[in-house]
């Protein structure tokens, strides 16, 4: 089991790595374009390129290059930002913390609110509350999530003037200090909010979901008939049970909340991965773009796998029998 | 109701609000296309072209105004959704076409195929989509057509999940099993089958990736990776950002309306798919209408501990209420077993939930009374009725695989019982519960194992443990034992009888199995189409005075003395040595391997262990054997679906693997299988001509005429309305007794020389069994088919079979003529299985047959 699960996710970082390092060679177009940027490599020289090749060991025969890729990457070699001059490495890393900031605080509320509202739409199947909470979500569901952005800074950061737009904190204030933190919370509450909307509909559709095929078992009418309160019934069998495809599809969800969050950080010019990805596009930063997709994947894998290895705490279905 | 059509698989119908909402759906769409289409006809700009002053408001000739440049921002919105919807419907069809091929090879192959094309899914779907989306983007350039296959490449995954979980549930269906054993190749199998019942999957499959992409399409162009010669709505949200136009006056105009042409578009594919997606809606209401009159305690015997009176209950379906109980009247007396019996559709089990209160919607309770000593239970309070479950009326449920909560142990299951009721702490009710375990027979050590680790045996055992937790006075047990192994069937019996005597419990027992309560209750109680058509003792329900239906279900009852019902000239071993067997098996063993790799694959399962069997003309042999002694397995041997590990299957003398493509299509035509379930052998959406017409289709015979006279032919000879409007009839239209006709209309259209009956009658009710024998015995008698009849009821097989062989765990225990095998059982496994199956309390018939 464990092992099995290792595996599946080592192949996912084999399958990573390999279209990272096959993208330059087999895209069209020269790969000295790929590696040191189109307007870098037109201003060189025969001799040049043909020294980056080298240095960059592009004249060596393509499994070498691979072997050599992969042990780079794992000495943290992800090649040097062409727009920032400095090691994807570290201008990612500094990114980073800032996009978790946002996925961690989003991810946790939308699962809150998104399993709050599905349970008690399952609990009010046909009600008004249902159908005004499926309707919502619906809609919610369906919004480009940068769009909400938008809106949301037209709303409460243009109109009303509530809450500051820009960035992640105030500049100017020192780390550390209560009005850095300050800054930091309102800056936060727009993208996380706009993530959040986004994110709940679907754990929502899967709660409500789960729920009420849960309430219709068999396992229910015979709690019932051994005479367990109703709330018990509710909470203690049906719920239980609920849960399960609940906690996948939040783990799951992962994956989509990243993308999202990318897009949200560009609106708010928030300093995260998804601003180094405009960037990134904007100048065609090869190296930058294949490095943040190299460690969101990582992080996605890493979710992923604590999903997985915690889910037979929950189902001891799944259980290894000894 | 006889001219049944078929609901649309595809549309939920316009009375329904979820067809509504589809409808609704539909609409949004073919205006957004149309309005992409002519585009050109609907504005006088073009994109590109500048034709205002830049930020211009809204007005006059620009009704959205204008953008930066001096665009006209309606022209870019018409514009761009061509761009959207062309990328989102583009991409769903790229994806799903990709993900039904890859689902149904997968799915059907199974094997090394399944197991690396669901690897490449899984690794496709932990790729965080959008950052792969960018990375690809940017380095094949932002064209439309790339923009497709991009998208495209991170979205077919999921619905290959999808719909191979499909394929695989209508792979291991009924009817694909009934074509596979009648020769269908697997495209034929993959083109007849499977396909149509999965076209109506792969539609939501395709709304629900059309959604997505035209999302990731926004996404991509928004963070300036759209197509730089043509704007699509996130284009036009792009440029709006990079002129941070929402955060002037523009965002009215420019802002706005391309986000909620997104958001339309894309929650009219959600409309589409509403039915689909997100689940019934249902109305869920939590109370079930009572009567109104409380009544008053009935004059019941004295010593009734449950009386019902009068119970009424209908089901509301649309339009209209049908009455599934009709004034039923019972009483059940201190320590009685009282047997409710009835067939499908009789009102059994409506009456004992309603007793319960554990009656749901569409579920109403409209008239009577429900006496548990002196309370109504049916205007008992929610908080009272709560008290007396599990406390002084208890169930035993139907499965016991899906009453116990999956995810808690059995222990913690019964210490729950106990501590709603009592004020035992922890450890006392784990004490009281280890007790009640041991009453109820369950093993000692695995009193802590959760209900997946359990058998079907040991569950019902727990299952009456948690039911007799706090001793109620009462029991309802709804057909506790139906799904369990013969002898399981019996061992469990044997436990509820013995602990209603021992601690006095009264019982009502609701079945169908008229023979299994029949030796063992006091008194039976008969209910036939919501009606208690007979009351009494079993001994005096057997007479001709009782009514219609209780006299047929006796009538229909084998019993195990009385002279063979179906008798046949007796060949001798003699006689069937100078005929050549059509079918035979000569030391056959057979072995499978749990499905996987590594170790999972050492787990050898010996389904067959040296089995010989022959089979000559116009002759019915049994296998007769509890679950898993290999029954199936022999069956499916003789119709060459499986080969054996050793020994030989031969037809008229030939090794079945080793036939010539000609004769083998010759063996498939002489040899047909009839499954246990008609209502999984039919396929639903089939008509029964289509149905009937298979086994010639499959051998290569498609003139219309031809088809049409041969299928009459069996259809007449099956007994069944052989004309133009039953022909065109599908199988949902038909009763389970006429299904399971057309299933043998079907086995003999080819005019076979041998049919394998598995398990014929055992699904179908009481009262119609002995109608689908009867017919089988005119089928030998007029055509000289030879049967091969699988059942684990050895006194039915006693009176339709001439030999016998008893099987047990893949070993052959006994064989030999059926009376001989029968009335003097050698083999103490024969004798079990006899005596599982056997009435010995119900009175014997006065004339057989």
């Amino acid at each position: 089991m464990f092992t099995r699960i290792v595996g599946q996710y080592v192949i996912v970082l084999v399958t990573t790595l390999s279209i990272n390092f096959a993208l330059p060679r087999i895209a069209p177009g020269d790969p000295i374009n790929y590696l040191v940027g189109e307007d870098t490599a037109a201003s060189l020289t025969q001799a040049e390129q043909d020294r980056v090749l080298q240095e960059f060991g592009l004249d060596k025969p393509i499994p070498q290059q691979f072997v050599d890729y992969v042990t780079g990457i794992f000495r943290g070699d992800l090649g040097t930002s062409v727009l920032l001059g400095s090691p994807v490495w570290e201008v990612v890393f500094a990114a980073l913390g800032w996009s978790l900031l946002l996925m961690s605080a989003a991810l946790f509320l939308s699962a809150i609110l998104g399993t709050v509202l599905g349970v008690l739409s399952a609990w009010k199947r046909g009600e008004q509350f249902d159908i005004g909470a499926l309707a919502t979500v619906l809609f919610l569901g369906s919004m480009p999530p940068f769009w909400v952005a938008m809106l949301l800074i037209t709303l409460f950061a243009a109109n009303l003037g509530w809450l500051p737009s820009f960035g992640a904190y105030e500049l100017g204030t020192s780390p550390g200090s209560l009005a850095y933190l300050i800054g930091i919370g309102e800056r936060m509450i727009m993208p996380v909010v706009a993530l959040t909307l986004v994110q709940t509909a679907n754990i929502l559709l899967t709660a409500r979901y789960s729920m009420s095929m849960a309430l219709d078992q068999d396992y229910i009418v015979f709690a019932r008939a051994k005479g367990v309160p109703e709330r018990r019934v509710f909470f203690g069998h049906a719920f239980r049970n609920a849960v399960l495809p609940v906690y996948t599809n939040v783990m799951m969800g992962v994956g989509n909340l990243v993308g999202g969050a990318l897009v949200i950080e560009t609106v708010f010019a928030y300093p995260g991965l998804g601003s180094l990805i405009v960037e990134g596009v904007e100048a065609r930063d090869y190296n930058l773009l294949q490095g943040i997709f190299l460690l969101t994947t990582l992080a996605v894998v890493l979710t992923n796998l604590i999903a997985d290895l915690t889910y037979p705490f929950l189902d001891p279905r799944v259980r290894r029998t000894a | 109701m006889s001219k049944a059509n078929r609901p649309n698989p595809y549309l939920a119908p316009l009375s329904t609000m979820t067809g509504r909402i589809q409808s609704l759906g539909l609409l949004i769409l073919f205006v957004f296309i149309a309005a992409a289409v002519f585009a050109p006809l609907l504005t006088q700009y073009g994109p590109k072209e500048l034709v205002c002053d830049p930020f211009q408001r809204p007005g006059g000739a620009h009704w959205l105004g204008c953008n930066d440049v001096g665009q006209d921002l309606l022209t870019k919105l018409l514009y761009g959704a061509r761009v959207s919807l062309f990328v989102g419907l583009a991409v769903a069809t790229v994806s799903t076409l990709v993900a039904t091929a890859i689902a149904i090879t997968a799915g059907y192959r199974g094997g090394w195929v399944d197991q690396v094309a669901m690897r490449i899914v899984d690794v496709v779907m932990s790729l965080p989509f959008l950052p792969l989306v960018i990375v690809l983007g940017v380095y094949f350039g932002a064209s439309i057509m790339t923009q497709v296959l991009v998208i495209s490449f991170v979205m077919w995954a999921q619905p290959v999940r999808e719909l191979r979980s499909q394929v695989l549930s209508i792979r291991s269906a009924g009817f694909v099993e009934a074509s596979a054993s009648m020769g269908a190749s697997a495209l034929a199998i993959n083109i007849r089958h499977i396909l149509p019942e999965l076209l109506p999957l792969i539609v939501p499959q395709f709304v629900r990736v059309a959604h997505n992409a035209i999302l990731v399409e926004s996404s991509l162009a928004f963070l300036g990776l759209g197509d730089p010669v043509q704007d699509s709505w996130g284009s036009m949200l792009f440029h709006a950002n990079a002129r941070t136009a929402f955060l002037t006056g523009a965002w009215t105009n420019w802002v706005l309306p391309p986000g909620l042409a997104i958001a339309i578009a894309v929650v009219a594919f959600a409309f589409v798919g509403f039915g689909f997606s997100t689940g019934e809606t249902r109305r869920r209401s939590k109370v079930v209408n009572v009567p109104k009159d409380e009544g008053v305690s009935p004059e019941a015997a004295a010593d009734a501990r449950l009386a019902v009176r009068d119970l009424v209950v209908d089901y509301a379906v649309p339009t209209t209420s049908v009455r599934a109980v009709d004034h039923v009247s019972l009483d059940l007396r201190q320590g009685e077993f009282v047997g409710l019996v009835g067939e499908s559709g009789s009102g059994k089990t409506t009456v004992a939930m309603a007793v319960l209160g554990l009656l749901t919607p569409p579920a109403s309770v409209n008239g009577g009374q429900v006496w548990l000593d002196r309370t109504n239970l049916l205007h008992a309070s929610p908080a009272l009725l709560r008290l007396l479950r599990g406390r002084r009326i208890a169930l035993v449920p139907q499965s016991a695989m899906n009453a116990l909560n999956p995810v808690t142990t059995v222990m913690t299951q019964i210490v729950e019982a106990l501590r709603v009721h009592t004020e035992l702490n922890q450890s006392e009710a784990k004490e009281r519960a280890v007790q009640l375990l041991r009453l109820a027979e369950f093993p000692d050590d695995r009193q802590g194992a959760y209900p997946h680790e359990l058998s079907g045996g040991m569950r019902q055992r727990a299952v009456i443990a948690i039911a007799l937790a706090n001793d109620p006075d009462v029991v309802i047990a709804d057909e506790p034992t139906t799904g369990l192994d013969v002898l399981v069937q019996a061992e469990i019996m044997d436990l509820l009888v013995g602990l209603q005597r021992r601690l006095g419990i009264s019982i009502l027992f609701v079945t169908h199995n008229l023979p299994l309560v029949a030796r063992v209750a006091d008194r039976l109680a008969v209910m036939y189409q919501g009606r208690l058509v007979d009351v009494g003792a079993p001994a005096t329900l057997d007479r001709p005075d009782r009514h219609a239906h209780t006299r047929a279900l006796f009538a229909n009852i084998p019993q195990l003395d009385a002279p063979k019902r179906w008798r046949r000239e007796i060949r001798t071993d003699n006689d069937s040595s100078v005929d050549r067997p059509i079918l035979e098996l000569r030391k056959v063993t057979k072995t499978f391997r749990s499905p996987g790799f590594g170790r999972a694959r050492r787990n050898v399962v010996t389904a067959l262990d040296g089995i010989s069997l022959r089979l000559v003309g116009g002759e019915v042999i049994g296998l007769v054997g509890g679950s898993g002694s290999g029954k199936t397995t022999i069956a499916r041997l003789l119709t060459g679906r499986i080969q054996p590990d050793s020994g030989s299957v031969l037809y008229q003398g030939q090794p079945v693997d080793r036939l010539r493509s000609k004769d083998r299509i010759g063996m498939l035509q002489a040899v047909h299988m009839v499954f246990q379930d008609p209502y999984q052998s039919l396929r639903r959406g089939m008509r029964i001509r289509d149905i009937v017409a298979e086994p010639l289709r499959i051998a290569g015979q498609h003139a219309a005429h031809d088809l049409g006279s041969k299928v009459t032919e069996a259809l007449s000879a099956a007994q069944l309305p052989a004309d133009e409007e039953f022909q065109q009839r599908f199988p949902t239209a038909l009763s389970g007794g006429q299904r399971q006709r057309v299933a043998f209309a079907r086995a003999i259209v080819t005019n076979p020389r041998v049919i394998i009956a598995d398990e014929p009658t055992s699904m179908l009710d009481q009262s119609i069994r002995m109608g689908v024998l009867e017919l089988m015995e005119t089928l030998r008698r007029d055509r000289g088919t030879s049967f091969i009849f699988i059942t684990h009821d050895i006194v039915l097989a006693r009176h339709f079979c001439d030999r016998l062989l008893v099987l047990r765990d893949g070993h052959m225990v006994e064989t030999g003529e059926a009376d001989t095998v029968t009335l003097r059982p050698q083999h103490p496994y024969t004798k079990s299985l006899i005596e599982a199956v056997e009435t010995e309390a119900a009175p014997r018939r006065l004339a057989a047959g």
